[in-house]
């Protein structure tokens, strides 16, 4: 499988995390980054607007 | 004495004086000193601390004042759970010279009922990173085979209590972690209900997601720990509040008239096993059913749902504990560590909140299939044990965990040696039950480890220095 978004894309990304990665380094990551991109698909499959997070808010904090 | 015990049958003859918990720590020493060149199951052995527990143990015992089943007992600690004046490393760079003020709650509580502490055990690098060979201390090898992987991150408690270094230990699960290791090294684990053990004081991965709980030789040795980590803890959000019950008393009722469900998509389509595997749960329904249980199937969404759930929200939740170290000490990580964790930083923050959706859908969806069910079925590994070199840097993210939908719905889950693959390594099965159904969970499992009886068989490792 090959990654979806660009190399220049995935700069921008990397940029925004503020990680200190190597030439060497972010290409590993680019091509892993397939994996992430299917995993993000699948838990963005439709769901009714109200479905609720399975964490909510408790007030009494402990 | 046996070359190698259990805790039920350590504790047994400790209560009638029959064992010395001196003895019984020395033997456990001995193999140390024998075996951990090899296995490198330790990160920091504590013979002194050790044998002073011991000494205290026998005293106690002498004078009537037994603490309970295990007192005198050898155990070790996963390395990430802090233990006050030992260091405590994480199995990383970062944390090489970390000595906590103040210990976890479970080792607290495990020092209390009498515990020998053995010292600490080899974890992946913060229970996610391994196995490592870039790291300060090595990873630990399979004593079924010293070339092949020992599963993770619990690996070091796996390894030692394999090898009867220790007759128990700690693990910690997140996706697996206590439920891979014990599957590869052929004994029990069981990572109980979400909330059921205090995490106060185990070095965080995923908030939502970790679970501490036991590895031993058998599933009574684990019903023994875990009776003295379980039990509420104001220092932990996440705990329960509610009674513990006795894990051990029914251990011998049977299983006649449970109804055992499998998801047999989980194994045989979406995260298709080895032979052996699959014919270790074919088995252990024909024992259950044998033994007078109903059984039936069951169908979840896909594995791959509840993997891509699970991973994304470990990912970002382990990232945002380790982000300021990410950035200011990024090369001081092992290399499968920083590499896998790195990914989380591209997860935002709408993905993670879906994943928390989803959670919840899965979560609804595993009730409602478990409504006229006790138990579930499952495979808990694909197969054997790898060869430690051969295990891919994206293992995690290549192929859908079957361990971690139970940690995303907070289930509990156990594994348990089913038998031997064609490499003479051990396979498992995995049996899960309804949330705070450790009992019965445990009595299922009692009963096909007692039915399949292959407790007897130790790694030769063990038994060619031991004899």
């Amino acid at each position: 499988m090959k990654t979806c978004i660009s190399e220049a894309e995935f700069e921008v990304m990397v940029a925004q995390t503020g990680l200190p990665l190597s030439a060497e380094q972010k290409r590993t990551l680019y091509d892993a980054y397939w994996m992430l991109e299917a995993m993000i698909a699948r838990v963005n499959k439709p769901m009714p607007p109200a479905a609720e997070p399975a964490h909510i808010f408790i007030p009494e904090v402990r | 004495m046996d070359p190698i015990l259990t805790i039920a049958e350590a504790s047994r003859q400790i209560a009638a004086k029959q064992l010395s918990p001196v003895e019984l720590t020395q033997a456990c020493l001995d193999r140390v000193k024998r075996l951990d060149d090899t296995l490198h199951a330790f990160i920091l052995p504590t013979q002194e601390r050790a044998m002073a527990d011991a000494r205290a143990a026998e005293a106690r015992i002498m004078a009537g004042l037994s603490r309970g089943p295990l007192d005198g007992i050898p155990i070790g600690h996963k390395d990430i759970y802090n233990t006050a004046g030992i260091r405590t490393t994480g199995h990383s760079r970062l944390l090489e010279h970390n000595v906590p003020e103040r210990e976890a709650t479970v080792v607290r509580k495990w020092a209390e009922a009498g515990t020998v502490m053995m010292g600490k055990l080899a974890t992946h690098e913060f229970a996610m990173g391994g196995p490592s060979f870039d790291v300060p201390w090595p990873p630990p090898r399979n004593p079924w085979n010293p070339e092949h992987f020992t599963g993770g991150s619990s690996s070091g408690t796996g390894a030692a209590v394999a090898s009867g270094m220790i007759l128990g230990g700690t693990g910690s699960d997140t996706g697996g972690s206590i439920r891979g290791p014990a599957a590869l090294c052929g004994i029990a684990g069981i990572k109980p209900t979400y909330g059921l053990v205090s995490r106060a004081g185990v070095l965080p991965l995923s908030f939502s997601l970790d679970h501490a709980g036991p590895l031993a030789w058998t599933v009574e040795d684990c019903a023994l720990l875990l009776q003295a980590m379980a039990g509420h803890d104001p220092t932990d959000p996440a705990s329960a509040d509610r009674l513990v019950p006795d894990f051990t008393a029914d251990l011998g009722k049977g299983v006649k008239g449970l109804r055992v469900g499998v998801v047999r998509h989980f194994f045989e389509t979406d995260s298709p096993v080895s032979p052996a595997t699959f014919a270790g749960i074919s088995h252990s329904l024909e024992v259950f059913e044998h033994l007078g249980a109903e059984i039936s199937e069951v169908k979840l969404s896909p594995l791959d749902d509840y993997h891509a759930c699970g991973w994304l929200i470990l990912t970002s939740e382990a990232y945002a504990i380790h982000e300021p170290w990410m950035k200011t000490r990024f090369n001081d990580y092992g290399e499968l560590f920083r590499d896998r964790l790195a990914l989380g930083g591209f997860i935002r923050a709408t993905d993670y909140v879906q994943a928390l959706r989803r959670r919840r859908e899965l979560c609804l969806e595993l009730k409602a299939a478990m409504a006229g069910l006790d138990i579930l079925v499952s495979a808990s590994q694909v197969a054997e044990a790898p060869r430690i070199t051969e295990v891919p840097k994206w293992a995690t993210l290549e192929k859908p965990s079957l361990t971690i939908p139970f940690n995303l719905t907070g289930y509990p889950a156990m594994s348990v040696c089913s038998g031997f693959g064609a490499g003479g390594l051990p396979v498992c099965v995995q049996l899960i039950a309804k949330p705070f159904a450790e009992p019965l969970l445990l009595t299922a499992a009692h009963s096909y480890e007692t039915a399949v009886a292959n407790r007897k068989r130790r790694p030769a490792i063990a038994m060619q220095e031991a004899a």
